[in-house]
């Protein structure tokens, strides 16, 4: 089998989706038309806070085609509420959260009742007949406010909005601050963004007798199967994914009110029912992910070295208990970076505000994560007078420490830090750009680079909350478990069955060229079933299309079931060719004997033996050339449990990257231009290069467009100003550079091909590279970067008073 | 009252009573199933659901269907010929110029639409031009490259379009 390893693993083979998606033959979920279906609206929330006085649906019950109502009160008699699941772990009062408002709204947005009808225009007249009455409450709208003691109760079952605090530390912090010679500290903070998947929530759901249907756009069916179980108190789900239009962590959540919503009405009215929303509602209502701010504290010796760090972050979640800690237990997956340091400790709150829920989000937790090391260590740079790059490179993770165990738990399999950092230092051309901004420009525009470095953490381990919440009496599960199906079929054609749904990251023509290898067919020979069928599709705990879950465990599913099934068909060829089983090689799905005389035997042959000719068959050989694997990382201990340190690895593999941004700063617009955008990548084996340059490509440019600008805005009452994707300021093809990318692979020593993650990577270190890149030009002013995002309003403002207070900033 | 509206739509003659309400993209998806172009906004800004209107780049969400009566509309499943991908199509694929997909239908209408005004654009050109459709997905790299490699493409095309 060596000599057909590699041949398709490595290739930039032909994507096996994009044909369909570019002929326009992709099949979403709003593509799909049942018999007798029936188009649901949703009315929402006015207000960022009040209470629902009464709801009445009378009057638009009896409009011309409405077929189908869901008020307050129906959602409450005829569904259950969502047990706290691990993205509220923490809660310390247990808080029925239902698919709908119920008593309150607690964000603009927020789903409050559901109309029915034959057409979506019909639905829409509809929910203008529906009576709401609210009693409006002072909504709360920032963190500060929230936490007061006199603010007023976003959920009066708890005592105060602040409806979390914890904190996790490793090493002996308060020592090493006692022997700095220097504490260099710092407020930073990050906004609300999105990753504005272009296709929004959508849900069609069907209700017989035997079972519920739901077609779903989610991107961790586990969710709402497990979300429709526990409402409708029913155990005869299936949940399919077709094609979905983006993910990115927004699909992972929030859309489990709307799949159960969507559910109740198709067994309500007896009739399929599609519910698809709409652009505004998504901003309003799909989650955001946290604003938060961080006060930083680092203990440094004069030479550069931080012998400690301390970190209190306050994260913004928003008008629900739903997703309580996601945004602080992820910190956990990148908790030290690229850093050698020892001692740190991470305190956290997490604040209740009239804002929309938030959730998942491309990176989530480790971007903010990663802006307080990259910020913190320009600052350090700059208060001892010590090149930047040197103070990275004095603590950064050598090469001969791998594999490196964190201070927290997580295993670093391989690396090159300061190698990723030199190419990136001459690809970008470091000395010339230091050069030029000795020549300032006469137009008044600064230059200003920026370079930062960081992890991506891939292969989600099930057991990481724990490390935190050691109490919590609903483990979520340990390790991580996902399945895989491949199959000769009779014809000889290769079926493979995925155990995860795709979100456009080229997971069909990645597996492809994995069993191609394995089995020894060609790629065009495999065919992938698109859709992810829950009563199907072999999948486990981590069949999520988040987490980076794919290239561990999907991956290492697919190469073992293919393994099986080539042990298999060289058993059933060896029997059929009268030939010794050891000799017998597979090339281009014919399998063959050492020399001519062996005679060959094609997939096609085989497939006709193993399900129809029963005579051919060994003695003991089960029919059939079909085999699944459950895939658990063999590597996932030690540590996949929390020890008595709260040590426990977050995530199993660990990219890497270092990034230059090359910018230009407006001083009279405040508008910042990205002239050159560089990153160096190490994630392991490359199984598809263009696969991972897209993942590369659109990672940084979200990124990008968030520390640019793009964000959501509330005004103090809670109303969101940024309803649309303009407003919200999302970068187009004008504002987003030309990302350049060059791999610096260097093979993890312990998945199945060396591989590590490629997903969100980039979007992890690029608001630091901007903030960084920004500061540096900036730096004649004396303007320090702290707060994202650096819109032209804001950088204009830190222009500006730098100019009327001199020194100051 | 509903209106009797008459549309050629890739190349086939349409008649249908319609709302005078009744959006062109939501004409194109619900009354003709032609599911390839995508709603992202409904309010002009993401360009998912781009088509052309009697050889026009138009927002199907920003027209009504009564709006293109007696027009010709091309969609994207009416960019192929003979079973074989349009130059544009074909450069998506090889460029790796999408993931999704979503939003694939819409870039290359206006792509389309680009060059058949611009045969040889420039990156400066190209950026401009596709600075009307958002996708979320690919950072834009890879649909640059698609739009710049599918340009000489196009021209081969054009030229058997006419001697056939």
């Amino acid at each position: 089998m060596e000599h057909t390893r590699h041949k398709h693993v490595g290739q930039r083979l032909r994507s096996k989706e994009a044909p369909r998606h570019a002929a326009g033959r992709g099949r979403f979920v709003d593509d799909l038309v049942l018999p007798r279906m029936l188009h649901a609206c949703i009315l929402r929330s006015p207000y960022g806070h009040a209470r629902i006085i009464s709801a009445h649906g009378e009057q638009a019950a009896r409009a011309p085609g409405v077929l189908g109502m869901l008020t307050p009160d129906d959602i409450r008699r005829l569904s259950r509420p969502f047990k706290p699941g691990r993205y509220s772990a923490g809660l310390r009062v247990a808080i029925p959260e239902y698919a709908s408002a119920i008593d309150k709204v607690r964000y603009v947005g927020e789903p409050v009742a559901m109309v029915a009808a034959d057409t979506r225009a019909r639905a829409e007249d509809a929910l203008e007949l529906l009576e709401v009455e609210y009693d409006a409450l002072t909504a709360v709208t920032n963190a500060d406010a929230a936490s007061r003691p006199s603010a007023p109760l976003i959920y009066e079952e708890l005592d105060s909005n602040v409806a979390w605090q914890g904190h996790v530390s490793y090493g002996d912090v308060d020592r090493a601050f006692a022997r700095a010679d220097k504490v260099v500290r710092e407020k930073l903070s990050i906004h609300r963004y999105s990753s504005t998947p272009l296709e929004p929530f959508a849900c069609l759901a069907e209700h017989t007798p035997e079972r519920l249907t739901i077609w779903c756009n989610s991107q961790a069916p586990e969710v709402i199967y497990e979300a429709l179980t526990e409402a409708l108190n029913i155990d005869t789900v299936l949940v399919r994914v077709p094609d979905v239009g983006g993910g990115f962590g927004q699909k992972i959540h929030l859309i489990r009110k709307y799949a159960v919503l969507t559910a109740l009405m198709a067994m309500r009215t007896g009739r399929p029912v599609k519910w698809i929303e709409d652009r505004s509602e998504h901003m309003m209502a799909g989650g955001h992910s946290c604003g938060q701010e961080f006060d930083v504290e680092a203990a440094v010796n004069v030479d550069g070295e931080v012998l400690g760090l301390k970190i209190r972050d306050t994260d913004d979640v928003g008008g629900s208990i739903g997703a309580l800690t996601i945004h602080f237990t992820n910190k956990l997956n990148n908790l030290f970076n690229t850093y050698k340091v020892q001692h740190l400790r991470l305190e956290g709150r997490s604040v209740l505000t009239n804002k929309c829920p938030v959730v998942p989000n491309r990176g989530i937790g480790k971007p903010g994560m990663c802006f307080i090391w990259e910020r913190m260590m320009d600052r350090i740079a700059q208060e001892l007078r010590i090149d930047p790059i040197e103070i990275r490179r004095r603590n950064l993770i050598s090469a001969d420490q791998f594999p490196y165990t964190t201070p927290n738990g997580n295993i670093y399999g391989s690396g090159d830090f300061q190698g990723l950092l030199s190419r990136v230092l001459e690809k970008v051309g470091y000395a010339e750009i230091r050069r030029q901004q000795e020549h300032p420009a006469s137009n008044g525009r600064l230059l200003g680079i920026g370079v930062v470095i960081g992890i991506e953490p891939g292969g989600r381990n099930a057991a990481r909350d724990m490390a935190i919440f050691p109490e919590s009496k609903q483990m979520p599960g340990a390790g991580g478990v996902q399945g895989a199906t491949v199959k000769v079929e009779k014809n000889g054609r290769v079926a493979l069955t995925l155990g995860s749904p795709s979100c456009g990251q080229g997971h069909e023509t990645t597996a492809s060229q994995i069993v191609a290898d394995v089995l020894g067919v060609s790629p065009d020979r495999i065919s992938i079933s698109g859709t992810f069928d829950s009563t199907l599709s072999p999948w486990g705990v981590s069949a999520s299309n988040s987490g980076n879950n794919f290239h561990l465990y999907d991956v290492g599913a697919v190469h073992g079931a293919a393994t099986r099934l080539r042990e298999r068909i060289l058993t059933l060829s060896a029997h059929v060719l009268k030939a010794d089983r050891g000799s017998l090689q597979i090339d281009a799905g014919v399998v063959h004997g050492a020399s001519d005389r062996d005679g060959t035997v094609t997939f096609a042959e085989l497939g006709k033996i193993a399900y129809a000719n029963q005579s051919l068959l060994p003695v003991g050989f089960e029919p059939g050339l079909e085999e699944t694997y459950y895939f658990s990382h063999p590597h996932a201990d030690p540590l996949m449990v929390p020890d008595t340190l709260g040590r426990v690895r977050a995530q199993y593999t660990f990219s890497s990257a270092a990034h230059a941004a090359v910018v230009e700063v407006d001083q009279d617009t405040g508008r910042v231009r990205v002239l050159r955008y560089v990153i160096v990548s190490d994630n392991g084996t490359l199984i598809n290069p263009d696969v991972v340059d897209g993942q590369i490509y659109g990672s940084a440019a979200h990124g990008i467009s968030v520390a640019l600008g793009e964000g959501f805005v509330y005004d103090a009452g809670g109303q969101l100003l940024t309803l649309t994707l303009l407003d919200y300021g999302k970068s187009t093809t004008l504002e987003t550079p030309q990302i350049e990318i060059e791999h610096h692979p260097v093979p993890d020593p312990f998945t199945t091909l060396g591989q590590k993650a490629a997903g969100e990577g980039a979007a992890i270190p690029s608001p630091a590279a901007i903030a960084s890149a920004v500061e540096d030009a900036l730096s004649p002013l004396g303007v320090k970067i702290r707060h994202l995002p650096l819109s032209p309003e804001h950088v204009w403002h830190l222009v500006h008073d730098a100019r009327r207070s001199p020194g100051e900033r | 009252m509903n209106f009797a509206l008459k549309m050629r739509v890739n190349g086939e003659a349409h008649e249908a009573d319609v709302e005078p309400r009744m959006l062109l993209v939501h004409f194109l998806r619900d009354r003709l199933a032609l599911t390839g172009t995508h709603v992202g906004c409904v309010v002009g800004e993401c360009g998912a659901c781009s088509v052309m209107v009697d050889g026009t780049l138009v927002k199907s969400c920003l027209m009504l269907a009564v709006q293109a009566h007696s027009c010709d509309v091309t969609t994207v499943e009416g960019l192929a010929r003979d079973g074989k991908l349009h130059p544009v199509q074909e450069a998506f694929v090889s460029n790796c110029a999408l993931q999704c997909g979503y939003c694939t239908p819409g870039f290359l209408m206006a792509s389309c639409a680009l060059l058949n005004r611009t045969p040889n654009p420039t990156e400066e050109q190209i950026r401009q031009d596709l600075s009307s459709n958002l996708c979320m997905c690919t950072g834009y790299v890879q649909i640059v490259a698609a739009v710049k490699q599918a340009a000489s493409a196009l021209r081969q095309w054009n030229t058997q379009d006419t001697s056939t």
